[in-house]
């Protein structure tokens, strides 16, 4: 064929692809305009069922999907009914009396009773369905001991209902916070019907979650789960404030780059982003401020030890690695966003509790520290790995750690980058030496980052435990009066800092990209969304 | 008296192999790739001695630097020198592009030649074996060969190899059932000559052009592979690069920082370039049917 015939034919190709492209309507403007929301969602869920899940990529989806006896308002993140149209504490707050909404439905049109709250705490406590987060139920009587199989009669457990709409809930002691935890999904309710047809309630994985089979109680159903490509949850109409539900469908995509996602959100892809890159926040700031939202965030950075593998099991090995790292050159040269170096594993100024213990960047005294675990000079030091789950920006902290352990300490160190669920799956079966990890606070509580250290935490993946630490922890819940319950938080605190099965990094900021299309979107520092309250118009 | 014998018969006839070399030596596109990859070589052995830099040393504080007096390329996010990264790097991609491709080699021509020789009910079991190793998803068997083995450098050249010898099995093999039915092996085998023997000084020596050309497509193949598998996390690891590495990682930052992602790039590039006119140039050279440069 004569090569001037190709080449005109490859031209007209080229032609005719972008001219489509110029007509093309961008997933944008078409969900705009049908009020379908496309959210980048980070990575691909690991599971819906909120009972297992532990992330913040799984608990977007099951607050789509499910709601608790609470909801938080938006913005100021105060609870609102949800489940529950009202409530009333008694017994200086050991007990609670709520009452459910008689419109309450599940999205196959059954109502949502306050047995299925009974039936769904106790699911959730089930020692076989291996909730890591069943030690948030704790704070109900027996909880703890039902969990540990100590007792077998779910009906000694402080939760009862005593009729379709009304649901009593008893205590071990008062917790200040505890209305804020009925708004976390480890409370949501689960349809007991579905949880059966498909398995035992304490079996993992049944297909119970699967499209066509789910039934849930939220302001969305679940329409479409194609793996490593998109979810697609819409409309429940058999919702009881379906009124105020404005979108039609949400569609989630598990983009796990955030150089990819920002392309898609120029590309008019997304509405919302999951995250931003780190290069870009400078462009966005001058170019495009309406877009850009970077809030404070309750969440924490941070690097956890396997303290049961060596040399890790070291405290002293762990305090040098701590010590050697400088967390402003961290935040300043790498994530760039304005997080905060963080030198206790608390945020600052949570709800007026502040972290006295600090870590400090003390390279000559880490050295010290590593020669007397028998390391000096970082000789015979073996080659410890580090896992991330992928992405660019855990990449880069990692390199740069890397590098700081090597310099400060003469220490190697391998990378090792995982998929966010064979990452969990890792963390969980304690097979790492060193991983990087975040917490969000599941409710502004101190207590929400500092009971994950407990020994019988379901997230407490350090192998770490310390009987003073627990004892505190448990000490704490049994007090009311903030000044006292934070001086043995504080304590707790120093504990965790001296010991150190975890090394903060930072404390995060929320980055993410919203479309101006976007309404009802607002910024609140636990960066929660309730995509109930949000709706789509052209902005131009 | 020797010495000058041997004279005597080089200038009468030349070798098969002078005979290349004086044909590619007029091929100056290969002459190019030759000597570009020469230079390369030599940099990537020279790299200590080049450049005040360790590839793996930070500096926070530069960060990101377009070129300058003090960083001819530029540096990284991290601030470390990209001309000493790529020096380094190139010794990962050279050595994984020679290396695996040397393995191929020699594992790809004794299977494809010993198959085709031989024939029949050997032929067919071996060949047979090649194709079930095509159908497995070769990541999948790299990353199950990198599980069982480890994480190595080393180890990552041989599977690399290990992997692409099929191709040339095949090609050999094609060749090897041609150059069997000519007279000089017929030749061969009447003067009672072993197996082993035609096929290593007699059919071997005459498949060479074809197998060389294949190699030096093979050579980029398993350069991008290698960033491939890196990027997976299988292959070399932080704060190690190797060119692929370098772009892959050029490419997230190309708006903020383009020459993280052009100089890297634009090295690759010329490897690749280099290795397609030097096997284009070695393809004619060792092809004798028509004793020129032959118009592609």
């Amino acid at each position: 064929m004569d090569k001037r015939v190709l080449t005109i034919g490859l031209i007209a190709v080229l032609f005719t692809t972008t001219s489509c492209g110029i007509d093309y309507e961008t997933n944008v403007a078409d969900g705009t305009r049908r009020q379908v929301l496309h959210v980048g969602n980070g990575d691909e869920p690991r599971e819906l069922d909120p009972h297992i899940v532990t992330g913040n990529i799984e608990f977007k989806l099951c607050m789509a999907l499910l709601e608790g006896l609470l909801s938080r308002h938006p913005e100021d993140l105060r609870l609102m009914p949800g489940v529950a149209e009202s409530w009333r504490e008694g017994d200086g707050g050991k007990t609670y009396l709520f009452r459910l909404r008689e419109d309450a439905k599940w999205s196959n049109g059954d109502p949502v009773v306050a047995q299925d709250f009974v039936f769904s705490w106790q699911r959730a406590l089930l020692p076989a369905l291996g909730n890591n987060y069943a030690y948030m139920l704790y704070y109900l009587e027996n909880a703890e001991k039902f969990h540990k199989g100590e007792i077998k009669d779910f009906a000694k457990v402080g939760v009862k209902a005593l009729d379709e709409r009304t649901l009593e809930v008893r205590l071990e002691n008062p917790a200040p916070f505890f209305l804020q935890l009925l708004a976390h999904q480890s409370y949501y309710p689960v349809h007991r019907e579905t949880i059966e047809k498909f398995g035992a309630a304490d079996e993992r994985g049944t297909k119970w979650t699967r499209p066509g089979n789910h039934v849930g109680n939220g302001p969305f159903k679940l329409k479409e789960w194609a793996l490593n490509r998109r979810i697609v949850v819409e409309k429940n109409d058999h919702y009881w404030d379906a009124d105020a539900v404005k979108l039609n469908q949400v569609v989630f995509y598990p983009i796990q780059n955030a150089t990819t996602e920002e392309r898609m959100f120029r590309a008019g892809q997304l509405h919302i982003t999951n995250n931003l890159p780190v290069d870009k926040t400078e462009y966005y700031r001058k170019e495009r401020p309406e877009a850009l939202k970077i809030f404070p965030y309750f969440s924490t950075y941070y690097y956890i030890f396997n303290t049961l593998s060596p040399p890790l099991d070291d405290i002293r090995v762990r305090q040098a690695l701590t010590m050697s790292i400088d967390r402003k050159q961290i935040t300043e040269k790498i994530t760039k966003a304005g997080q905060l170096p963080a030198f206790n594993f608390t945020p600052p100024d949570t709800n007026g509790y502040t972290a006295k213990a600090r870590v400090t960047y003390d390279a000559e005294r880490a050295r010290t520290l590593l020669a007397e675990a028998g390391y000096p000079g970082g000789e015979n030091f073996p080659v410890i790995e580090l896992m991330y789950n992928t992405s660019e920006e855990h990449r880069r902290i990692a390199i740069a750690i890397q590098q700081m352990w090597k310099i400060n300490l003469n220490v190697n160190v391998t990378l090792l980058n995982q998929d966010w669920k064979v990452y969990l799956d890792k963390r969980d079966s304690k097979d790492y030496q060193v991983a990087r990890a975040g917490w969000i606070g599941d409710y502004l509580d101190p207590i929400t980052f500092l009971d994950l250290f407990v020994s019988t935490g379901g997230n407490n993946d350090t192998g770490w435990s310390d009987k003073r630490y627990d004892e505190l922890i448990a000490k704490a819940a049994t007090i009311v009066e903030q000044e006292k319950r934070y001086a043995l938080l504080q304590e707790a605190e120093a504990i965790l800092m001296t010991e150190l099965p975890v090394m903060p990094i930072y404390t995060y900021v929320s980055k993410s990209l919203v479309s101006p299309d976007v309404r009802g979107w607002r910024p609140n520092i636990l960066d929660q969304h309730p995509y109930k309250y949000i709706s789509l118009t052209p902005s131009q | 008296m020797k010495q000058s014998m041997a004279d005597v018969k080089g200038a009468i006839s030349a070798s098969p192999r002078q005979d290349a070399w004086r044909r590619l030596k007029k091929n100056k596109p290969a002459m190019f790739g030759l000597a570009v990859l020469s230079v390369f070589i030599l940099l990537a052995l020279a790299a200590p001695w080049i450049t005040p830099y360790s590839y793996s040393g930070q500096n926070l504080e530069l960060g990101a630097s377009p070129p300058s007096t003090g960083h001819w390329l530029g540096s990284d996010l991290f601030g470390r020198d990209m001309l000493t990264r790529i020096l380094y790097g190139s010794r990962v991609s050279l050595a994984v592009g020679f290396i695996a491709t040397a393995v191929a080699l020699v594992i790809g021509v004794a299977w494809g030649a010993t198959a085709g020789y031989l024939g029949g009910r050997i032929d067919n079991l071996m060949m047979r074996f090649v194709d079930i190793l095509y159908a497995l998803p070769f990541t999948v068997f790299i990353i199950l060969l990198m599980v069982v083995f480890g994480r190595n450098i080393f180890l990552l050249f041989l599977v690399i190899g290990a992997v692409e010898w099929l191709t040339m099995a095949r090609i050999v093999r094609g060749q090897v059932l041609h150059i069997k039915q000519q007279d000089f092996i017929e030749a061969a085998v009447s003067f009672g000559l072993s197996r082993f023997h035609i096929i290593v000084k007699h059919v071997i020596p005459n498949i060479i052009g074809p197998v060389i050309v294949y190699a030096t497509l093979t050579v980029p193949n398993v350069i991008l592979l290698e960033s491939f598998l890196s990027f997976l996390g299988l292959g070399i690891q932080p704060p190690q690069s190797s060119w692929g590495l370098l772009i892959a990682y050029g490419v997230e930052t190309m708006e903020e920082y383009p020459w993280l992602l052009i100089f890297p790039a634009s090295v690759l590039s010329l490897t690749l370039f280099s290795l397609n006119f030097l096997g284009d140039g070695l393809r004619d050279a060792f092809d004798v049917r028509d004793g020129g440069v032959r118009e592609g």
